[in-house]
Parts: structure tokens; sequence; C-alpha cells
């Protein structure tokens, strides 16, 4: 009887020792067991707080925290691996967000041009019908492919392209083509979203960089300066980037020069006249022999008609140094010639 | 461009060029007057036959002269019993005098027999004929006289023939004699009348006649048969034609007794354009005196609504154009006015004084064979042109810009702005640039010469006459010419030829007799108004040499004209000036129950009948300040109500805060409408309101269905808004424009993004909504009605697509 | 209203001295006042300088024509010049060309000369030298370019083309709506 007595007694002071189950409070607590989450509405006491203020603080927080574990308890529970499992019920207050909202994307270039006029987006149908190949065929995506691939089993080569180029090959490469572009352009709306500087040439890693790309460098850093390059030094045998798109990044490229120039327009003009009127004619031989030919073709139609008209007015006969006296046969002698002596008279 | 103008008529060809050099043949006038040698002469054939048949007629006039008194002795006796003969000569006889009786009661003053009909001719008789008689008895004392001088001289003729004669001429003498005096009594001259109803006509004849009749018994006996029944036909013959001729003067006279047609015959009865042409005529000479010719029963608008009506149909008009025309003229020259405007005016050309002389010119043209003359003593550069062999609007001389087609009416605005050499001119409306070229041509390409128009198409004829006619100092512009007080002011002189309804140039144009209504003709002068308004503003009246303004218009109606002068009059510091054009009629200082003011007789008008140009108007306005005599506002107001009513062109600008000038249209309105109104059935005030409110209704919803602008107005205000401004007006302009943004939303604002943004998610949804209806409601239909729904529900572009690569395919 | 570009200007006073020859430095140096070439809409003006700054007032789209039209710059930069150009051509020409009275007609319909439409001719003038066409009273008809030289002419045929033609007054008339 003493046994179970001091049994007893020592149970009662091992209960002494922890305290009751049971918490009494003047206002309920608020919980929430989905996020374990005890609020005490009650007022601190002042005078124990300030007396006994880490005792009092430790008292209260296991008083609630009792209260949450008997609510906990309260919930169904069941034995997994040896340990007592509760589930707990969605938490039920809101907890403040750690970052800010995020602000709305900013809009890619094309969403951005769109917009400014006024491009709806045309929402396209998930099947379209082929007639060719006479059913419905994906728009894009799973089996888009096979179908291009069936329909377009041959291809024709226009007239103006090598007959031994692969029409095929050529689509593939424009779609890849169209593929990287559009990667490319996603790259710079990222990139344009961050508001990251980036160099207009791109860029380059050491390795990677080819010679066009780096004198495309070269010339874009040139010009990029106020005056867009004007007054930059040029190295002796200085390449200008050329190539499709190169001039677009170069800045003022585009920019026509002004034409409109400091001097005087009237004084400008006169200089352009006189430039022009001074130019000399171009030097074409074969029309210098062609005039040539006609002035001495003129020459000889108009000489014969001089001669016509001195005969016809008889000056002939005055005339002393020029012409010469009828010699009757006898003044020139040709070898050749039968000479005859006297004048033939019939 | 001039060269528009019609020139598919062709002129018509004159006389060759040797006609020119050689002039007609004249010949000396010869009298046909029997010569005092004739008894000399043996007498040629052809004169013994005229000798003959004189005998005859002799002869059938004394049968007739006993006839007729048969007949009258039975009129007088009342015998009823008439044989055919006697009945037709009855008819004959009966009529002269009673037509002779209506023209004296029409001519004549001192007998007062009024609406002689038919009817109550019989009655009427006797009464003519003593008076007639009396006349007559008078007469022939006279007449013997005459006839015994007639003799002496005769004696001085051959014997036997110079007895003949004298008889003869006897005869005609008394005719003529007695012709000449009815003449006198019912100022009735017919040339064919013949001898013979006079003689009939004169109861005293009858007395001669019965000695005659003797005579003419024993003539007859001493005829052969053949002859005798040869006079017979003859005289049956006279008698025919005398019949004939009476039947026509019948007709005509018969319409001249005016009778009012009852309103059931003439909605019934087709009339025929003679008959209308006869009634207008007939009108126009009652109501030239109308107490005397009126219908007891009638009034004087009747007469007038007939007549418009008439002038309506004849000269085809619509009624309110020919209204006002007749408001404008009194009736005789209305009538000019209308004949002289059917026909089209002279060509007239102008000579391009840049690059020729006059006299230069002519030689070049009469070359070309073109027959003209210089047009007047008051120019200098015109010549008008009676025919061409040559289209005028090609002539190489036309296309080196020698000169312009023009009328002659469109020289006097620009001798009326007289510009000087070296000034800055603005012509207002200046298509096709004929005007303008003239004054680029008086400034000699000297000083700036604006061009302006506000249509882009004829603008285009205007840069073309410029060049060809060699002006290099123009500046041509297509600006709204209301807009031009903001863009440039301070021109010397101004030459407002204004946009008109083309009343005056209905030759040129016929289509703007029938088109042109009230709505019209407000439109325009709303539009002329703000024009010279602003005209008015842009002068400057500073200039030294300058500082005029030239206001003219193709139009003759006052309300365009006069109208529109006598408002700018009253809103700016403008007077009128002597236009210095030494002819045409002055402006009207009053038409009907408006007043214009005094001044305005310095203004012209050009009237096609009158000085053979077109309808014109001209008027010369100095500006002697600058300062406008009105606050902006009130100004803004103004031009508000111009602009509206220019846009809605309903009734009269109504606006309180207007001068007291627009309350005055307000009234004249409904006066006027009564008055137009006073012919017509006398309605009850109850009726009369009702009808004037349906005529109201029916013209707001023509004019809405014609000249709705919607939402113009705020527009308007804004561009008419001068630079500096009172700081309230701006403020209103400033709410109007952000209201205007709230309703366009062409530019993005926070809320217009959100608003967007909610629609594009309303019809994501839509979008989807119908996406996942469709695929059910296709299923269970067959595939190509199933294709057909497809195509509706799918942007075009991706089908044509389709279509196109299937093409390309089968191709292969 | 913008000032020709230096190429244009060149291209401009090229195609002058081609018919009026030195004289295209009058056009510039003028005693009564600046006088300046305008391009607008791929037109050439002609106009003092004076007129030119009043023309300003007006924007571009309401501007039609100010002083003289001389040409049109082709999209491939090539000046044609108006008819509109003889107002300035005719009084400075060096080389000119008259045409009979009875061609006179056919050639304001467009036609080439031919040796017999031909009246008179100056001397000198080589092959392909630009002309002012006259009527044989001194009208200045058009303008042209000269098919031979003043010397071929005289051998050639009767039917053979002997100046090109270019543009003529007719085309008042017959390309109103292109011309402007």
């Amino acid at each position: 009887m003493d046994i179970v007595k001091e049994v007893l007694e020592k149970q009662q002071r091992d209960l002494e020792k922890y305290k009751p189950i049971t918490v009494d409070k003047h206002l309920e607590v608020r919980l929430d067991v989905g996020s374990l989450l005890c609020t005490d509405p009650n007022d601190l006491e002042d005078n124990q707080l300030k007396n006994n203020r880490e005792q009092y603080l430790l008292d209260l927080t296991r008083d609630n925290t009792q209260l949450l574990i008997n609510s906990v308890w309260e919930l169904p529970t069941e034995r997994i691996d040896e340990c007592i499992v509760a589930k707990l019920p969605e938490p039920t207050t809101v907890l403040p967000r750690l970052r800010k909202v995020p602000g709305p994307k900013p809009l890619t270039k094309w969403e951005k041009f769109a917009k400014e006029k006024g491009i709806k987006k045309k929402k396209k149908d998930k099947k379209v019908y082929d007639t060719t190949l006479d059913k419905w065929v994906p728009t894009y995506g799973f089996k888009r492919a096979d179908a291009e691939k069936e329909k377009e089993w041959v291809l024709e080569v226009p007239k103006n392209v090598d007959p031994n180029e692969d029409m095929f090959q050529k689509k593939i490469d424009l779609r890849n083509e169209k593929v990287a572009k559009n990667e490319i352009q996603r790259m710079k709306n990222i990139v344009r979203a961050k508001k990251v500087e980036v160099p207009r040439g791109g860029y380059f890693g050491p390795e990677v960089a080819s010679s066009g790309q780096l004198l495309t460098a070269v010339t874009v850093a040139k010009s990029s300066t106020a005056s867009v390059g004007k007054f930059q030094d040029k190295l002796p045998k200085e390449k200008q980037a050329r190539g499709i798109g190169v001039k677009e990044l170069i800045p003022g490229a585009k920019r026509k020069a002004s034409h409109i120039s400091a001097q005087p327009e009237k004084e400008v003009n006169l200089d352009l006249i006189k430039s022009v009127l001074n130019k000399k004619p171009k030097y074409d031989i074969e029309k210098a022999i062609s005039i040539q030919k006609n002035e001495d073709k003129l020459q000889r139609e108009t000489n014969p008609a001089e001669k016509g008209k001195k005969g016809k007015k008889g000056k002939g006969g005055k005339s002393g140094k020029g012409g010469k006296k009828p010699k009757g046969g006898r003044g020139q002698r040709a070898p050749g010639k039968k000479t005859a002596v006297g004048r033939k008279r019939r | 461009m001039g060269r528009k103008a019609e020139f598919s008529e062709k002129p018509k060809k004159g006389p060759g060029r040797k006609s020119r050099k050689q002039k007609p043949p004249t010949f000396p006038k010869k009298s046909f007057a029997p010569s005092n040698d004739m008894d000399d002469k043996k007498l040629s054939h052809r004169q013994r036959q005229r000798l003959v048949k004189r005998d005859q007629k002799k002869e059938i006039q004394k049968v007739k002269k006993q006839k007729l008194n048969k007949q009258q002795r039975k009129i007088s006796e009342g015998a009823d019993v008439i044989d055919e003969a006697e009945l037709q000569n009855k008819y004959i006889t009966d009529k002269p005098q009673v037509l002779a009786g209506i023209q004296q009661h029409f001519k004549f003053k001192k007998q007062k027999i009024v609406g002689f009909t038919d009817d109550n001719k019989d009655w009427l008789k006797p009464k003519q004929l003593k008076k007639l008689k009396k006349l007559q008895s008078s007469d022939d004392q006279d007449q013997e006289m005459y006839e015994a001088e007639k003799s002496e001289e005769d004696l001085l003729e051959g014997l036997t023939e110079s007895e003949e004669e004298e008889n003869g001429e006897d005869d005609t003498c008394k005719e003529t004699l007695k012709m000449e005096k009815l003449d006198d009594i019912s100022d009735y001259d017919d040339e064919n009348a013949n001898s013979d109803d006079d003689f009939e006509l004169s109861g005293e004849e009858d007395t001669d006649s019965t000695n005659n009749k003797s005579k003419d018994d024993e003539v007859d006996d001493s005829l052969l048969p053949i002859e005798r029944e040869n006079k017979k036909l003859k005289k049956r013959e006279a008698m025919e034609a005398e019949m004939a001729t009476k039947e026509m003067q019948m007709s005509i006279d018969r319409q001249e007794v005016f009778k009012f047609p009852e309103e059931d015959e003439d909605t019934q009865k087709e009339i025929t354009l003679q008959e209308i042409q006869q009634r207008i005529k007939d009108i126009t000479l009652v109501l030239s005196d109308f107490k005397r010719y009126r219908q007891e029963d009638r009034s004087r608008q009747e007469y007038l609504d007939l007549l418009r009506h008439d002038l309506c149909i004849y000269y085809s008009y619509n009624d309110f154009l020919m209204g006002k025309l007749m408001d404008m003229f009194p009736l005789t020259e209305l009538m000019e006015y209308l004949e002289t405007s059917e026909v089209p005016r002279p060509l007239t050309i102008r000579t391009n004084s840049l690059k020729t002389r006059r006299r230069d010119l002519a030689a070049a043209l009469i070359n070309r064979g073109v027959n003209l003359d210089p047009l007047g003593k008051w120019t200098k550069v015109g010549l008008v042109v009676y025919n061409s062999q040559v289209p005028l609007g090609a002539t190489p001389e036309y296309l080196a810009g020698h000169y312009m087609i023009q009328g002659a009416s469109s020289m006097l605005p620009v001798m009326a702005l007289a510009p000087q050499e070296n000034e800055r001119i603005l012509d207002m409306c200046s298509a096709p640039g004929g005007k303008g070229s003239h004054i680029a041509a008086i400034m000699k390409n000297t000083g700036v010469l604006f061009a302006n128009d506000a249509n882009r198409e004829r603008i285009k004829a205007v840069v073309a006459n410029f060049h060809r006619l060699g002006v290099i100092n123009a500046i041509v512009s297509c600006e709204d010419g209301c807009k031009f007080r903001n863009l440039i002011s301070g021109f010397d002189r101004i030459l407002l030829d204004a946009p008109c309804t083309g009343t005056g140039v209905v030759a040129k144009d016929p289509s703007v007799k029938s088109t042109k209504n009230e709505v019209d003709v407000q439109r325009c002068y709303n539009l002329q108004r703000k024009l010279l308004l602003t005209a008015i503003d842009c002068v400057d009246a500073k200039s030294k040499t300058g500082g005029y303004i030239v206001y003219s218009t193709c139009s003759v109606l006052p309300e365009e004209n006069e109208w529109v002068i006598d408002y700018a009059l009253r809103k700016r510091n403008v007077k009128l000036v002597p236009t210095g054009l030494d002819f045409g009629v002055e402006g009207f200082t009053k038409y009907r129950q408006y007043r214009f003011h005094p001044s305005l007789n310095l203004t012209r008008r050009y009237y096609p009948h009158i000085h053979n140009m077109d309808g014109f108007y001209v008027a010369k306005l100095k500006k002697f300040s600058n300062t406008i005599p009105m606050t902006k506002e009130q100004q803004e107001a103004d031009e508000k109500v111009l602009d509206d009513a220019i846009a809605n062109a309903t009734t009269m600008v109504n606006d309180n805060s207007n001068s007291n000038e627009e309350l005055e249209y307000k009234e004249k309105r409904p006066r006027k409408l009564l008055g137009k109104q006073a012919g017509k059935p006398n309605l009850s005030e109850v009726e009369l309101d009702i009808k004037k409110k349906k005529m109201e209704q029916n013209r707001n919803k023509y004019i809405a269905n014609v000249f709705e602008k919607p939402l113009k107005v705020n527009k308007n205000e804004k561009e008419v808004k001068p630079v500096n401004q009172t700081t309230i007006i701006k403020k209103q302009n400033n709410k109007n424009e952000l209201h205007m943004v709230e309703l366009n939303g062409s530019k993005s604002n926070g809320t217009q993004i959100e608003f967007e943004a909610k629609n594009i998610e309303r019809n994501n949804i839509n979008t989807k909504k119908q996406k996942r209806d469709l695929p059910s409601l296709l299923e269970g239909k067959p595939i190509k009605r199933q294709h057909k729904l497809k195509q509706k529900s799918k942007p075009i572009g991706l089908l044509k697509n389709y279509k196109s690569k299937t093409h390309k395919t089968k191709k292969n | 209203m913008k000032r020709l570009s230096d190429e244009r200007a060149k291209i401009l006073f090229e195609k002058l001295s081609k018919y009026i020859g030195t004289n295209v430095k009058q056009l510039i140096d003028r005693p009564d006042g600046t006088y300046c070439f305008r391009e607008h809409r791929d037109r050439v003006y002609y106009v003092s300088e004076r007129i030119l700054k009043l023309s300003e007032c007006f924007g571009p789209e309401k501007l039609v024509c100010v002083g003289t039209c001389f040409g049109k710059f082709s999209k491939t930069n090539k000046l044609k010049f108006h008819i509109t150009a003889l107002y300035y051509l005719a009084p400075y020409a060096q080389y000119k060309v008259w045409v009979k009275p009875s061609f006179e007609q056919q050639y304001l319909y467009g036609n080439h000369i031919p040796k017999s439409g031909l009246g008179r001719i100056t001397e000198n003038a080589g092959q392909y030298q630009g002309v002012v066409v006259y009527s044989m009273n001194d009208l200045p008809l058009g303008f042209g370019v000269l098919a031979r030289s003043t010397t071929e002419c005289k051998t050639a045929d009767p039917m053979t083309t002997v100046c090109f033609h270019q543009s003529d007054i007719g085309e008042y008339i017959r390309s109103e709506d292109t011309l402007f």
C-alpha cells in the first residue's frame, strides 16, 4: 500500500513539476492551426512585466503554445511509423509578401509597334482545313511538319535559280534563319526589358568574333561621337565596315549630309554653272572622224561648183597666176599619152 | 481654263477671203412709183397685163359693194331668210366690226365698253356703225377735197388710160384714206387687210356704191360669159383669202381679251408652248394697265402667280428663281432679260499685254480667218469675235499665250481693282485664272500676285493659264479662302470673285435655271459674307497705294450682292468707293422690303439685255481702318453663325448675341412667305400654322439629308480662332480639345489603356467561347458545310494563301 | 519648296546649257534681284527670292506653284523639261529652228520635224543640240533636239526627221492634267 501511495505521491510530485494543460485566458486567443499561429489579444500585465519580465513572457508563451498544441490535438490523428501525425488544415491568415509586386511586362518591340499602329492580334484556329491534303491540319506543333512534308513532297525550281540548288535545303535554311532571327529579337527584347546597356555592334567574345564583326565594332565605335565620327582620325588603309545590316548599326550613316552650305546660294549656283560650262567634251575619235569626213565631203561638193562659176563668168582667161594658158597639147608631157600636135579642127 | 467654254457649236462660216476685199454690190435705189414719163413710152407686155388685172379688180370690188348694200339693208330690216352666200358675207362683215370694236375698247380711252364677247355683238353693232358713220362723214369732206386735187393732177396724164387709172386711183385713194381713219380710231394696222373690209364697214360707202352699181351692171353685160365666170371665181378666191385672214385675226384677237383660266381647265388641258407665250404676252399687257384690263374677280397676285408659272414653263426656270427675278425687274425688262439670257453672249477674248499688243494679235487672228473687232471703248485689251474658221481655243497664238478667252464681264472687276505695279495683290477665288492673269498683266509681272482657289482640280487650270500667259510673279495656292486671315495679310488690293449661284451666266450654264433653290442661295451668301470679311481683314488699310477690295459675282440676285456688301459695311471699317467703271446699272439701295446703305449706288450691276454681257456685279470697297469694330468674341460668334449657316443652310441665322440685323432677317421671313401666299385660298390661322409647320419640317428633313455634317462645329471653331485671344475662350477651347481627345482616343491616356485592355480581355473571352463552341457545332455536319462555316469565321487572307498554295501544287 | 541638292542642281544646269549654252549664267546672275531654283514635289521652279519668301506662309500641301515651273525630276533623277520652261528658254536660245506654216499645226500635235517642214535653221548646230522651235513669224512653239546637224540637214532628203520633238505649246491642252 505504501508502495502504491509512494508511487502515487511520486507521480503527484512529477505532475506538480509540470504545469496544467488547461489554460485560462481572459480573452480567447485566435488560432490559425494551418500555419501553427497563435495570436493573443490579451493585454500584458504591467506589474509582472516590470518586475519579472523574462519569467512572465516565458509563462505567457508556454500558455499560448499549450493552447495551440491543444488545438492540434483536437485534429484527427493517425499513426504512421510509430509517429502520431495530424494533418493541418488550410491556413487562414494571409501573410504579407516578401518582395514588391512585379509591374506589367515591358512590351516587346513588335507589341509596342502593334499597339501604336492599332494592330490587333488575330486568333488563328488550331487546325486548318487543307484542300490539297483534304484533311484538317494543325496550324503549328505536333504533326504540323509531317503535314508540310506530305504536302510539299515536290518543289518547283524557279526559272531564274540555279537548277542544281537543293530547294528543300533552301527551305530549311530559310526556316532556320527565321528561327535564328526570332531568337535574336527575343534576346534583344529581354535586353531592352532589363534595361541593360549593350554595345551597338553586340557582344563579341575574343574567341568567337570574326574580323568582319570586329571591323563593324570599330566603325561603330568610331562614329559614336557627338559629331558622328566626322573628326575622328583614320588609320592608314583602314577599311569601312560593309555588309547587310551594318549601315543601320553605324550612327549617322543613313543621315544625308545637308546640301545647304554656308556659301550664299547664288555663288554656289554660279560655281556649279562654271563647272558645267567648263567641262571639256568627251574626246570621241569616231565622232571626230565622221565630222572630218563630212566636212571634206562638203568641201569636195562645194569646190567643183566654184569652178563652174568661174568658167561661166569667163574670169578664167584673165587670171594671170592661177589659171594656166592653154598650151594646145604641148604644155605637159605625159609619157604614156599620145601626143597630138596642133589642134584638131573638125 | 478659258477654253472650256463651249465651242461645240461652230460659229457660221463667214464669206470667203475674197468677199472681205470685195464689197457687196450696191444698187441705186429705184423708186417703184409710176414715173411721169410713162405715157410717153409704149406700155410693155407686163404693164398691159397689170392694167387688165387692175380693171378686173375694180369690177370685183364694185360687185361686192352691191352685195354689201343689199345685206346691210337686210340686217336693218331684220330679215331672217338669207341664202348661203349671204350668210358667208354676214359672217365676214360681222367679225371685223366686232373686232374693231374690241380694239377700240382696248386702245381707245373714250369708249369704255367692258367684256366684249361674241355673244353680244349683235346689239353692239348698230352703235358702232353710227359712230363710224359720224367719223367717216367728217372724213368725207377731206376726201373729196383730196380727190379734186388728185383729179386735177390726173388731167395731165393720158386720156383713156388716165381715166381708168383715175377711177382706180380714186378707189385706192379712198381705201387708203379710210384705212387711215380707221387706224386713227382703232389703231388697227393690218397691212394685208384688204380694202374690202373697210368698205363693208362704212355705211357711207353704200350710197356711193349704189351709183356704181348701175355702172357695174353695165360692165357685166358687156362681158363674155367666160369672163363673167372668171370674175366670179376670182371673187370667190378673194373672199376665201379674206376669210382666212379674218380667221387668223380672230384667233389672235380672241386671245387678246385675256381670260383668266379656270383652275380645273388649267390642270386638265395640255397647253402648248405657243399658247403659253401668248398668255405671257397677254398677262403682261393686263398688268401694264391693271385697272383697265383686269377681270374684276381676279387680284393682281393671281395674275402674277400665273405669269410666274408660265414664265417658269416657257423659260424652264424653277419657281424660286423666277420669283426672285420678278422681284428684281419690272415686267417689260424682265421679258427682255429672260429673252437675252437664252442666247449666249458674244465670244470675247482678252489680249495678254505681257506678250503682245492688241493690234498685233488682231492682225494675226485675222490672218487665221477670225472675224473680230475691239470690244468697246472701256477696255484696251478686249476683242469680240464674231466668227472664226479655226477653233479659238487651239490657235498657235492662244497656245503661245497671246490671248485668253474670257467673258467681257470678267474684265470689269479687274478694271475696278485697278492694280498698280509693285503691289501685293490677292485673287481669292481665282480659278480658272482669267482675272488673275489680267491682274498680272496690268502689274506687268511686278509685285506679287497671290492666286488662291479652294478647289484642287480647278487650281490646275490656274497654273496652266498662268504659265501659258507668262505670269511669273504669282504664288498659286490651294487654301480655304476663309483661313487667309491667319496665314498672311497686309495686301494692297484683294479681288474677291466670290463663288455664287451663277444666275448671271444662265446662257453658259442653263442648269442653273432649274437647280438653284433658296438653300443654295443662302449657302452662297453666307460663304460670300465670310469670304468678304476675311478679305477685308487681309487688306492693309495703311497701304500707300491701295487698301481696296473688289467684290464681284456672276449672279444678279441682290442676296448675293448688295446684301453681302451691306453686311460687310456694317461689320468692318470699310466704305464703298466708285468702281471706276463708267457704265453699268447702279446697285440697289432698296430692294423689296430691304433698305441697304445709300452708298450702294456706287456699285455696278451688269445685265445681258442692257450691256450684252453676262449678268455681273462689281463693288469696290476701301478699308479706312485696320481695327475691327467689334470684340473678338463677337467676331467668333459671327464666324460661327456663318459657318453653321453654311453647313446647315437651314433657316436664317439665329443668334441672340448678333446684331439686330440677324433678327431682322428672322422677322422678315415669315412676312415674305405670307406675301407669296396672298393669292392662295384663304386659310384660317390654325391651318396656316399647321401648314407652316409642315413646310418647316419638310425643309428640315430635306436639309438634314443633304447638308448634315456631324461634329464639324468644334473643329471649325478651333481653326477660326485668331492668335491673340482672351483667356476665357482659350480655356473653353482647351476644354473642347480635351473632350475631343477623349472622344477620339487616338492618343494613349492612362484611362484609355485600361479601357482597351478590358476590351481586349472581353474579346478574348468571347473568342474563346466561340472557339469552344465551334468544334461542337461543326462535328455533326458534312465536310463541305463545315468548310463553308469556317470560311465565314476565318480571316480571308489565310484562305487565300492556302488556295494559292494549292494552285502551285496543282501546276506541279 | 526646298533648295535643289547639288546633284540635282548640276543636272538642271547641264540640261539648261544644252539649250541656252552660256546664257545659263544670266538666269542666276540677274540685275533685277536674286532669282533661284526651288524644288517642290520633284518639280523645279524658278522664282524671285522676294516672291519665294512670301510663299513660305503656305504649307507644302497647300502650295501649288510659285513662279515658273521648269520641269520635273523623274524617279531615276533625270530632269524632263516641261513646255512651261519655254518662257525662259526662248529668249536665251542659241540654236533655233523655224518651221514652215504648213507644218506648224502638225508640230503642235507632237510630231517630229521632217526636212520638208523645216523653214530655217541656225548655222553650225551640231547633232543632238537642243534647239528652240519657232514658227516663221517668230512665235516660239516648243523645243527639241536636232536629229541632224545643220550641214547634214542640207543634204538630207525631205522625209527624214531633222529635229526630234520634245515639247510643244500644244501640251498646254494635251497634257494639262499631267503637267501640273
